[in-house]
């Protein structure tokens, strides 16, 4: 189990660094100090065994603490995305019963919305490196919420506490995942989840203990969170940079702090090699680079390897629901496989299924189906969910492939609609519930536009009732009060008919192209506002 | 309307949805509070090149001189000093051995 490595590392090193964030460095045996007194903390304040505790950070060194210490106490920790809304918040509180929510202190406003309404929440911790005698999040909590900080608890050297016996297929983690329906879905992910895929990991990456990995991807994300399990692992570092939007900052330090390893979504490397003076840098110790989320267009791998000879590229895929990864490219192959998502990692095998339930022949498509020790327990309080995945103990993907002679994979679609834009994979249910909701729309649908940094945007086609007005800024901001800044429309268009198909199904295909969105409802674009 | 209004508005327009709450102070970091993501100053990096006519180079791409509207209207106005500077005295071709 990762804490108990994490106790391990601390014994054989205490005094290796095990993260970096600007000018802080803190050791495995302070992490380990650290997260013991967050467990300590946890037990004897009443948390049981499965118990959920909720993480609501930005990436730190405290978020690591409190994850490990929530497994230590015997608790399942539960990732949630900072940049939820209140609204979103609340739902995961609620859906997941969580007991105790850790929550950085910036987040105050959303997180003091979110627990009026989720009576499940008996103890928030607010994430701050020292005790305030007054937090603002304690003004604005209900009365019977307890309030206690980070900084305290870790700066408490009181640790007599008994941790609950834990196996290796007790739930460790839930991770919330976009859902076709538009509901949240809760990723239930075991001790032996996370350890399997993390090893499997190492392996193909070959991570050692002199390995660094700049993590620009959150840890509420299962590729951000894989970066830390797989370094903790392998006793190397983490340095954190918490936003991609000056990249040549993060390059600065990648320099500094002699870096050996960079992971990305798609976006993260288009705006790499399009919007950044990363030509002009040299990163002579930057041993490898990952990219998952999709494939890396044939330029920007030309791009890459001609700036980074030295530098292996490693393209990968997979899912929160296998825990994080699933397949990935030898680097070697990269200009000879264009656009393959390569073979299954060690430990995981990886079949191309036809719908009528029998494999693939090469080169024929497919959905991708998948079987490991990394494939989650299922979706926590959702067994009709978790049905339609989990099938005789192989995860059913939704993503549609085909495996060429040699056994390469390539990713050709997906059975569902989900939209994935940058790192985020994003319901249109979701947001199409929210415009509907609005008094003057009688239908919307949601669609993923083509993006050229983003992979997709998000566009929002909107039929109004007869004689009702809107504009766009009107619908964004009726969104921006209900969601998270990612999933907030780009654009919004108005027509006065979706197309759809003889047995009235939306044609989302068409939605996807604006011109053909005008023809086929038989307006001209001039009535988009 | 001043250099910095415009800005705002373009802000405003683009990443308040038109709703303009106080909050843009014009030292508010962009970065800080989340206002603009890496996309999102890529969209800002658009508008001020079309704007106000000036090239920005990839290694001015950083926060000093982008992340508040102070920092930008500073550097904008110093882009636009130096710009005008070349066109006005374009550096000497190089002497012909001939």
């Amino acid at each position: 189990m990762l804490h108990t490595l994490l106790s391990q590392r601390a014994q054989d090193a205490p005094d290796t660094i095990a993260v970096i964030q600007g000018q802080r460095r803190v050791t495995y045996g302070e992490l380990e100090q650290h997260a013991s007194r967050v467990a300590s903390f946890l037990v004897r304040n009443g948390t049981r065994k499965g118990d959920r505790i909720g993480i609501l950070s930005r990436n730190s060194p405290e978020y690591i603490a409190a994850y490990l210490g929530a497994h230590r106490a015997g608790g399942i920790a539960v990732d949630i995305n900072f940049q939820d809304s209140a609204r979103e918040i609340k739902t995961i509180i609620n859906h997941c019963a969580i007991t105790t929510l850790i929550a950085e202190n910036s987040f105050t406003d959303a997180v003091a919305g979110a627990v009026k309404d989720a009576p499940s929440v008996k103890t928030l911790i607010s994430i701050e490196r020292r005790a305030r005698a007054c937090g603002v999040a304690r003004q604005k909590l209900p009365a019977p919420v307890e309030y206690a900080v980070l900084g305290d608890i870790i700066g408490d050297a009181q640790e007599t506490y008994t941790a609950p016996e834990l196996g290796a297929h007790d739930i460790a983690s839930i991770i919330y995942t976009s859902g076709t329906t538009g509901k949240p879905k809760g990723v239930m992910l075991s001790h032996e989840n996370i350890m399997a895929n993390a090893r499997s990991i190492v392996e193909y990456l070959r991570l050692r203990e002199d390995d660094k990995v700049m993590v620009v991807l959150p840890f509420c994300y299962s590729y951000g969170k894989s970066l830390f399990t797989t370094h903790l692992l392998a006793g190397g570092t983490v340095v954190l940079e918490n936003s991609f939007m000056y990249p040549n900052v993060v390059f600065d330090t990648m320099v500094k702090e002699e870096v050996t390893g960079f992971a990305g979504v798609p976006s993260t490397f288009a705006i790499m090699l399009n919007r950044s003076n990363f030509r002009n840098y040299r990163f002579p110790k930057l041993r490898y680079m990952t990219q998952a989320g999709g494939a890396m267009p044939p330029q920007h791998a030309r791009q890459l390897t001609q700036l980074l000879p030295e530098t292996k590229i490693y393209i990968m895929y997979g899912q929160t629901e296998a825990t994080a990864r699933l397949t990935y490219l030898e680097p070697d192959e990269l200009q000879k496989r264009s656009g393959s998502i390569g073979k299954p990692i060690p430990g995981v095998e990886i079949e191309v299924v036809q719908s009528t339930g029998t494999p693939a022949a090469a080169g024929q498509e497919g959905e991708i189906v998948a079987r490991g020790k990394n494939i989650m327990a299922g979706y926590w309080n959702d067994p009709e969910e978790t049905k339609k995945v989990l099938k005789e103990g192989r995860l059913y993907t939704g993503d549609l492939g085909r495996m060429d002679e040699d056994g390469f994979l390539y990713i050709v679609g997906r059975r569902s609609d989900i939209i994935k834009s940058g790192a985020h994979r994003i319901s249109p249910k979701e947001i199409e519930e929210v415009i509907h909701e609005m008094d003057e729309v009688h239908e919307v649908s949601v669609v993923g536009a083509p993006d050229n940094i983003l992979g997709e945007s998000i566009r929002a086609v909107v039929v109004l009732k007869e004689g009702r007005a809107l504009d766009v800024h009107q619908v964004q901001r009726h969104c921006q009060t209900k969601l998270a800044l990612f999933k907030i429309p780009k654009e919004v268009l108005f027509v006065e008919a979706l197309p759809k198909t003889s047995s009235g199904k939306v044609m989302r295909f068409l939605l996807k192209n604006k011109l053909a969105l005008y023809r086929a409802a038989k307006i001209s674009p001039e009535v988009s506002l | 309307m001043d250099l910095k209004a415009e800005i705002r508005k373009y802000i405003i327009e683009n990443f308040f949805y038109g709703q303009d709450d106080g909050s843009l102070d014009d030292d508010v970091s962009f970065l800080g509070t989340g206002i603009i993501d890496s996309t999102g100053v890529l969209e800002l990096v658009s508008f001020v090149q079309e704007t106000y006519g000036i090239r920005v180079t990839d290694d001015e791409l950083i926060p000093d001189n982008f992340d508040s509207l102070n920092k930008l209207e500073s550097f904008i106005g110093k882009k636009r000093a130096t710009e005008s500077r070349e066109r006005r005295e374009p550096s000497q071709p190089a002497i012909s051995a001939n």
